[in-house]
Order: structure tokens, then C-alpha cells, then sequence
């Protein structure tokens, strides 16, 4: 980089420089450090943690952390103010509608509802593009109504919790063909989100997040871009909820607020800029892990649950400053004042 | 020619609806004449005195929503403080501290969380949701854990009264928390429309940039408005312990975004200095005034969410979406 000539002439300084250069790159270096650091002290104070008949149920338990994250971050991406506040309540429609509609009618065969409830999550998704890429308003807004909206249908199809007969979303949350399940929901994600990184699509959403206008003026339609980002945080949302159903193995309409703000929490943790352009979703998996573990964590050492809170919001608030200090030291050589 | 004169009278109640919040007091008369039409006892004293001491709650907790969003930034920990200070207010007073010593250590831990809240946000330029999520973690974390989430306590009577929709102010008939509310109201639109400070504000969100060059100080207003933001969370917090009388966990938490929807539904504009709290008084007189009416009319908590975010989408549809891209270039 430029700044290592001009301001910092040694050596030593210039692999500083590079470390520093590393971690401003890949955002979710500290999130991965965090994650590595927490695995050790869970396993440290409670050594069961690490045993094989535990990590499948573990995992189970962290799938609908890291998707409802993993959901939340294509809005994010697709920039200008990009955010979507409707994926939690989507995640409870998603888990009511399997567990009271189709499991309980005989059409819980996966082959018959996967697709369905994907579809429901895409379309719910797709409505919120067209609110945003669209009729232009502000997301807070737009996906604070769909908030209200899908909260109030929730509620409406299950005021009470509704439990289900076994069914295939347990093996989910344990083993299925004698791997975690946990693969077949966040893993397949993260895989795809690999190849996705190699489409023409992935080039228009980092350049609309991170200059609208400027994509815009260079014949992107920043709309279309908008709605395609909307619509597969929708279809996400809905694998966490049938993660969410999984582990829960009922129709709850009291879990998925508990997803609201952790999910935002956990984008940032994984070091995803909120103004959008920059990111991927192996950040907020990691932040999510993070955020599990610290739980996890503490309930083990029999720490008053409240001190969580305290402990998940000082995380966060370290994480969020530390990325943006590191985002302040490089600007202010290059230039940009 | 017609869809020119016709383009013409949009612009023109466009124009209109910018400066004055004419479609909010439309809503609101409408919704209160639905009330009156519909429920029997809508118009009642007892029942206008209820709605009121709900609006000025709401109204209350939504001052530092409005402020932080003219300038740019959101509040996600205005539940989390009014949850601390309903826990404080009840807690320290069964153990007999004094009102004014209670008012006074809460509102000082709220000056010091809002402050850092906008330190943190604007000096290390990190999005203020995040910031606050994190701060308002840690604040309600600690202030259960600390009082052990208990939720016994007291309250003085008079300050029962206080918030009672029974009560009178000088043998007139308004309760008394609404007669702060207005206190409050005049004192904000003081402020915020014939002082420096107010000017600050509103520079700082129209063009932080611009202000900045205009020798505004950017910093100390995002400080000053987060602060001021946590102590009206923290006031809601203080009358809504009078309300209940205990201590409860979670009385906070519909005021996240129930702050945020009067603000909105008030006509202030996410994207900054466009706005101010007499719009913000008339959307938290909105919700509640719609909220009475449905559940009059027995409507389910269910339908009112939903009813709530059409209205949302309705309001803002008028008057609160974004430029388009074209027009930007």
C-alpha cells in the first residue's frame, strides 16, 4: 500500500502496516479470533462441550443464529441504508407454517415443503425489494412495516405454542446420515454463498452497496439488484426457520423476537459494514457463533444470566469500535482525509 | 393540459403537507371521530384522560427518538434505559431514598450512557443502531443483575396520583403527567425552533459536512442529542414505574419501535432535519387514539400489529420515500 513508503519507512513498520492491511481486508478476522478463543474456554470449563454426541445438538442450537444473521446480510450489502428488520418475524411465520400447516396436514414431506416454504420466504422478501428498489422507501421503514405486519399474522396462527410429532426438522438439529444436520442448512448456505461470489449478480451488489449512483450511472439496475437482495434474505430466512423448528420442535410465536436484534448484532460482530459494499456471510456466521458461545459460555460457569447481556453488549461495542478504528488509521494516509 | 394543472395541485398539497402535518391531523380527527361514532364510551373524561396519559408516555419516551433522527441516527436503547429507570425508580425507593435523590442518580446515569452513545457513534463513525444495540445491552444487563431482577419496591402516592388519568392539575381537569407533557413539548419547541441550539441541530443533519465548516461543533451535538435522548427514555422510565407501581423486566421493550412509528407516522423523515416534535406529539396521539379505537372494537393484539404497519407504509407513501436513483446522478 502507498502509506508504507511515505509515512512509515521500516520494515518492521511496513509489516505492521501489512497486519493491519490483513485485518481491514477481511473484516471477520476478529470474529474468527473471538470464535477460536471462546470454542477453547467452553471446552475448557466444561470439557462435554467438544464431545462428539454433544456438537450436533450444539450446532442445532446455532443454526438459526447464524441464518437469521446470514439472512439479514444481503439487504445490508445492497447498501443505502439497506437493512431488514422483517427477518425474525419471517423465521416465525416460516416455523409456524411448517409445524401448524403442513407437518400437522400431511404435507410435511420435505420434497413438499422445503420448496414451499422457501418460495413463502422469497416472496415475502421479494415484497420488501419492491418497497425499497421500487417505491423508493427509506428500508428502516419499509421492512419495520413488513415488522408489524408478518409479527401480527404470526400471532394471529398461533397465539398458543403449538408442539409438533417427530419429524424430519429434528434431525436438523442432531445428525442426519451421521453428520450434524447442521450442514445441510448452514453449510449448504455457506457453500453456495462460494459460488455465488463467482456470478455477475455478487459484482452488481457490491457495486450498488457501496455507490448506488454510481452503479446506477453505469447501467446497473440498482432496482432489480435491490429486489434479487431483498428476496434472498427472504429464502433464508426461511431455512432458519425450519432451523429454528428444528431445535424447537414447535410452533412458537414467543422465539423469534429473541432473533430481532441478535441478528443485527451478529452481522456487525463479523465486522459487516452496516453502510453496505462490503462483507459476506462467513462474518455474520462467525459473529453469530460468537454470540452463542459467549451464552453458552457463561450459563456454563453459572454466571447470572443477566451478566450475558452485559457481556454480548460490551462484545459488540469493542468489536464495532475496534473495526472502525482500523478503518480510521488506513483512510487517513491514502488521503482521504 | 389538465395533468398539468392536476401535476401542479400535487406539488402544491406536497409543498403543504412538507411545512404543516395537515394528513396527520386528518388521521387524527378522523380516528377520534371513528371512536366517537363507534365505541359509546370513547368520548368520555375518564377515557380521553386514559389515552392521554398513554400518549404522553409514549410521547415522552419519543422525544430523543425525534431528535437523534433529525440528526441522522436512531436510538435502540431507549427501551433498554426505560426499563432501567422503571427498575431504579421502584427498587431505590423501598429502600427510602429520597425522590429527588432517585430522579437525580437516574438521570445522571442516562446523561452518561446517551453521551457515550453519541461519543462512540460519531466519533468512531459507527452506525448508531449498532452502538446503541450494544450500550442498551449492557445498560439493561446491568441494571438487572444489580438489582437482581427484582421487582419489588415502592413508589411515593403522590407520585401515583401523578400519573393517574384521575388526577387534576389546579382543579382543572387534566392529569397531571400531561400537563408535563406540554411542559415538555413547549420546552423542545423552544429550543429546537428559536435557539442556537436548535439551529446546531438542524444543521448538523441536513449536511454534517457543511455544518462542520459552518464551525459547528458536530461532535458535541450528536453528544448532546444522544444524551438528551437517554434522559427522556429514562423519564418515561421514571413515570411508567408510577404507573405500574413495581418494577417490571420488560416494560420497556414495546417502545423500540413504538417511538420509532410515532416519529414516522408524525411525518419526520429518516434521512435527517426534515421534521420536529410537534409532529412526533401528533403521531404518539395517533397510535393511541387508533390503539383505543381497536380495541374497542375488540380487536386482537394480532390485528392491531397488522393494521400498525399498513399504516406505517400508508403514511410514509405520501411523504417519506427517497429520491430516485436517476435524480441523484
Amino acid at each position: 500500500m502507498a502509506s508504507q513508503s511515505l509515512t512509515l519507512p521500516f520494515v518492521g513498520a511496513a509489516w505492521r502496516d501489512r497486519i493491519l492491511d490483513g485485518l481491514r481486508d477481511n473484516t471477520y478476522v476478529f470474529a474468527l479470533v473471538l470464535t477460536v478463543a471462546l470454542i477453547i474456554a467452553n471446552t475448557a470449563v466444561l470439557p462435554a462441550f467438544a464431545s462428539w454426541s454433544q456438537v450436533p445438538s450444539e450446532l442445532g442450537t446455532l443454526a438459526p443464529f447464524a441464518l437469521a444473521a446470514m439472512a439479514s446480510t444481503p439487504a445490508i450489502l445492497s447498501g443505502g441504508g439497506g437493512i431488514d428488520l422483517s427477518i425474525a418475524p419471517l423465521m416465525g411465520l416460516v416455523n409456524i407454517i411448517l409445524v401448524t400447516g403442513l407437518l400437522s396436514h400431511g404435507l410435511g414431506n420435505p420434497a413438499i415443503a422445503v420448496p414451499l416454504l422457501l418460495l413463502l420466504g422469497g416472496v415475502i422478501g421479494a415484497v420488501n425489494g419492491v418497497l425499497v428498489g421500487v417505491l423508493r422507501y427509506p428500508p428502516v421503514i419499509a421492512t419495520l412495516a413488513v415488522y408489524f405486519v408478518l409479527g401480527g399474522i404470526d400471532l394471529r396462527l398461533a397465539p398458543d405454542p403449538v408442539s409438533t410429532n417427530p419429524n424430519w426438522t429434528n434431525q436438523l438439529a442432531s445428525t442426519l446420515w451421521h453428520v450434524p444436520g447442521t450442514i445441510f442448512t448452514v453449510g449448504v448456505v455457506l457453500l453456495l454463498w462460494f459460488f455465488f461470489r463467482r456470478t455477475a449478480y455478487y459484482g452488481a451488489l457490491f457495486a450498488v452497496g457501496d455507490d448506488d449512483v454510481a452503479a446506477f450511472a453505469s447501467g446497473v439496475n440498482a432496482s432489480v439488484v435491490r429486489i434479487v437482495a431483498y428476496t434472498l434474505g427472504g429464502v433464508l430466512a426461511a431455512v432458519a426457520g425450519i432451523a429454528l423448528t428444528g431445535t424447537i420442535q414447535s410452533a412458537d410465536v414467543t422465539v423469534w423476537p429473541f432473533y430481532v436484534l441478535i441478528a443485527l448484532a451478529a452481522v456487525a460482530l463479523g465486522g459487516t459494514a452496516l453502510t453496505g459494499g462490503r462483507g459476506g456471510f462467513l462474518g455474520p456466521a462467525l459473529g453469530a457463533t460468537c454470540v452463542y458461545l459467549i451464552q453458552n459460555l457463561l450459563s456454563a460457569l453459572g454466571i447470572d444470566v443477566f451478566y450475558v447481556q452485559v457481556a454480548f453488549g460490551a462484545v459488540l461495542l469493542v468489536a464495532v469500535v475496534g473495526g472502525a478504528f482500523l478503518g480510521r488509521t488506513a483512510q487517513r494516509p491514502r488521503g482521504a482525509g | 393540459m389538465t395533468s398539468v394543472s392536476a401535476n401542479r395541485a400535487v406539488l402544491a398539497a406536497q409543498d403543504l403537507q412538507r411545512r404543516f402535518p395537515l394528513l396527520q391531523l386528518v388521521a387524527l380527527v378522523a380516528l377520534f371521530v371513528w371512536g366517537i361514532v363507534g365505541l359509546p364510551a370513547f368520548a368520555t373524561r375518564p377515557s380521553i384522560d386514559s389515552m392521554l396519559v398513554l400518549a404522553s408516555f409514549l410521547g415522552i419516551a419519543a422525544v430523543g427518538q425525534t431528535i437523534v433522527i433529525l440528526i441522522g441516527g436512531i436510538d435502540l436503547s431507549i427501551p433498554n434505559v426505560i426499563t432501567a429507570g422503571n427498575l431504579l425508580t421502584t427498587l431505590l425507593g423501598g429502600k427510602h431514598w429520597s425522590f429527588g435523590e432517585i430522579v437525580a442518580a437516574i438521570l445522571g446515569g442516562a446523561v452518561v450512557v446517551g453521551a457515550a452513545n453519541g461519543f462512540l457513534a460519531h466519533h468512531f463513525r459507527v452506525p448508531a443502531l449498532i452502538i446503541t444495540l450494544g450500550s442498551g445491552s449492557v445498560v439493561v444487563g446491568a441494571v438487572l443483575a444489580g438489582t437482581h431482577a427484582s421487582v419489588y419496591g415502592s413508589v411515593p402516592g403522590w407520585f401515583t396520583h401523578f400519573v393517574s388519568p384521575a388526577s387534576t392539575v389546579a382543579g382543572l381537569h387534566i392529569p397531571q403527567v400531561v400537563l408535563l407533557w406540554i411542559v415538555i413539548t413547549l420546552v423542545v419547541g423552544v429550543v429546537m425552533h428559536l435557539t442556537g441550539i436548535g439551529r446546531r441541530l438542524y444543521a448538523t443533519g441536513a449536511n454534517e459536512r457543511a455544518a462542520e465548516l459552518s464551525l459547528v461543533k458536530t461532535e458535541l451535538v450528536w453528544v448532546g442529542a444522544f444524551a438528551a435522548s437517554a434522559v427522556f427514555a429514562a423519564t418515561a422510565g421514571i413515570l411508567l414505574g408510577a404507573w405500574s407501581g413495581t418494577g417490571e423486566q420488560a416494560i420497556g421493550d414495546p417502545y423500540l419501535f413504538l417511538t420509532i412509528a410515532a416519529v414516522i407516522v408524525g411525518g419526520t423523515s429518516l434521512i435527517g432535519a426534515r421534521g420536529d416534535y410537534w409532529r412526533t406529539v401528533l403521531g404518539s396521539l395517533i397510535l393511541i387514539v387508533l390503539t383505543t379505537n381497536l380495541v374497542g372494537h375488540s380487536y386482537s393484539e394480532a390485528t392491531q400489529q397488522i393494521i400498525l404497519g399498513l399504516i406505517i407504509l400508508a403514511a410514509v407513501g405520501t411523504y417519506g420515500r427517497d429520491r430516485a436513483l436517476r435524480d441523484r446522478v
